[in-house]
């Protein structure tokens, strides 16, 4: 359970990395849009994977 | 190119083979030092540690993205490769690539469950691979080297720091050396401090520095002429892409050109059998189609979108304004983290290898060193400008000693020559593998051939002159 929050939201946020860039393609979000959404979801990837990674590491070094 | 991380099963790094020379009473003492660093990997690997081929898998599927990635698929715009060109040289070439570690490296290492260290040892003596070894430093600290330079012009492009011109071989301005120097002496800052914190983050990171070549790429697209429903996708890719027109003073490359390299660009870890250290822990030696999980999303998705980044700015061979341009800040962080994750790993590698001169030195003080190094190369912009050349230059440099090593494992046994004679008769140096090892370059060099095409020539000349030189000293009873 600890990891699967984490997980589903790292996983989540790397899924809407790509929508951004699909959603400007389309021309539905102006370039400005684009590159915020990106950059944002682009954190939230980082913050989720970061806390995933930790708490598989946990799991792995408890006896 | 090729990244190297912590297997997942594993709790230290995986050994990529690398090794030892000298005058025999220092190489002993050398030779016992080296031993030592390369403790963890003598045994052969028990049944018991063997991993599964989805681990493999996973494995593979983050190794090949790097930052030299955005490098090289823009290099095939600028050098005129045409579309289908392109395509099909990456779809055979990737295959190639992928059938040479299964059919090469996987069964060797499946067989001896070794790696090339132990290996290479046992069939060249301690002189030979420590001289593997030295060239193995070397060759990474260049590769690191080139991956702080493309680092740089991500950073660059804040300070106004211009990318120096296609054909610079020396830095081009005194902003270059200092941006270059900053870079390379934070990477090695890192690199010395906190190397295995900064490998798991390394694989935190992979994934998404994927998604930016993606997403570069799609957000290019508009700027291309692309309609939404991609109905002029194939046109625009023929004619505003890859349109098969070099840039002024790139030669033009074809499908041969692009299938060599795809096949090559990975050639001292599949053919010179480094990862060997890898497919040691796999269970068969089919294991070694897992490669398709890294190679193609890395050297076939990530070329074709880096090539779009760069027809999109006007074919310019400037990095760090592709990724701001195509992704904003959070592309230029990911050129920026793709040139740091990859930097690291080989600036530990030839850290590694150049720990067998200097054994008393601990582990930092030989990174710096290798940071050092790599950081004065990175000034020169020759080594990311010419980076194609490079990768051929490099797995060519190694290849021999994969060719050595396929001789002795596969045909020695057929032709009754007998193995292993280095280790048996207690020879420093196998002066056979050495001089086929040089003979193999010096024929290369001299080649009437393209470059890229001189190694596979090459691989067939040192299998065959290795096993008529072993044959003749058996038969001479030589030591």
């Amino acid at each position: 359970m600890k990891t699967r929050v984490p997980a589903v939201l790292s996983l989540t946020s790397l899924a809407l990395c790509l929508v951004s860039p699909v959603l400007f393609f389309a021309g539905k979000i102006n370039e400005r849009t684009y590159r915020l959404a990106f950059l944002l979801t682009s954190i939230a990837w980082f913050v989720f994977a970061i806390l995933w990674a930790s708490a598989v590491r946990r799991n792995k070094e408890k006896p | 190119m090729y990244k190297y991380y912590q297997a997942p099963w594993g709790k230290k790094w995986l050994s990529h083979a690398r090794e030892s020379i000298i005058v025999p009473s220092r190489l002993a003492t050398l030779t016992s030092h080296m031993d030592k660093l390369y403790e963890f990997d003598r045994e052969p690997v028990s049944s018991d540690k063997l991993q599964s081929g989805g681990k493999f898998a996973g494995l593979f599927a983050g190794e090949h993205v790097a930052a030299t990635e955005f490098v090289i698929g823009a290099f095939f715009v600028l050098h005129g490769v045409g579309a289908r060109d392109l395509l099909l040289g990456l779809l055979f070439g990737n295959l190639l690539a992928v059938l040479s570690w299964t059919f090469i490296c996987a069964p060797i290492a499946v067989r001896t469950r070794l790696t090339l260290y132990w290996y290479l040892k046992k069939i060249a003596g301690p002189g030979v691979t420590f001289i593997y070894n030295i060239a193995n430093a070397f060759l990474y600290c260049i590769l690191a080297g080139a991956m702080i330079s493309v680092s740089a012009t991500a950073i660059g492009l804040a300070f106004g720091i211009k990318v120096p011109a296609l054909d610079a071989v020396l830095p081009t301005s005194v902003g270059w050396v200092v941006l270059t120097f900053v870079i390379g002496t934070a990477f090695t800052t890192v690199a010395v401090l906190g190397f295995e914190k900064l490998s798991r983050f390394a694989g935190v990171c992979s994934p998404w520095i994927f998604v930016v070549f993606i997403a570069g790429a799609v957000a290019m697209l508009p700027r291309l002429g692309v309609h939404p429903n991609l109905d002029n996708l194939w046109e625009v890719a023929t004619t505003k892409i890859w349109n098969g027109v070099a840039v002024a003073g790139q030669e033009k490359l074809g499908f041969a050109h692009v299938l060599f390299f795809a096949w090559f660009c990975n050639l001292a870890m599949h053919v010179g059998l480094s990862d060997m250290a890898l497919f040691r822990y796999a269970k068969k030696w089919t294991y070694g189609l897992f490669t398709a999980f890294g190679v193609y999303p890395g050297h076939l998705l990530a070329w074709i979108c880096s090539g779009v980044m760069v027809a999109a700015i006007g074919r310019q061979m400037d990095p760090g304004r592709m990724a701001f341009e195509a992704a904003g800040l959070a592309g230029t962080f990911g050129l920026l983290l793709a040139g740091w994750t990859t930097a690291n790993p080989t600036l530990y590698r030839a850290g590694l290898a150049l720990q067998t001169v200097t054994p008393n030195w601990p582990r930092w003080k030989i990174t710096l060193v290798a940071g050092a190094a790599t950081t004065v190369l990175s000034c020169f912009p020759v080594f990311f400008l010419k980076l194609l050349d490079y990768v051929a230059i490099y797995g060519l440099v190694l290849m021999p000693i994969g060719a050595i090593v396929f001789a002795e494992h596969w045909i020695f046994p057929r032709l009754r020559i007998e193995p292993y004679m280095a280790e048996k008769r207690g020879w420093t140096f196998n002066g056979s593998a050495l001089i086929v090892w040089l003979e193999t370059l010096v024929i290369c060099f001299f080649l009437p051939l393209h470059l890229y095409f001189r190694w596979l020539p090459g691989w067939f000349i040192a299998l065959a002159s290795y096993t008529v030189l072993m044959a003749l000293r058996r038969k001479e009873g030589v030591r």
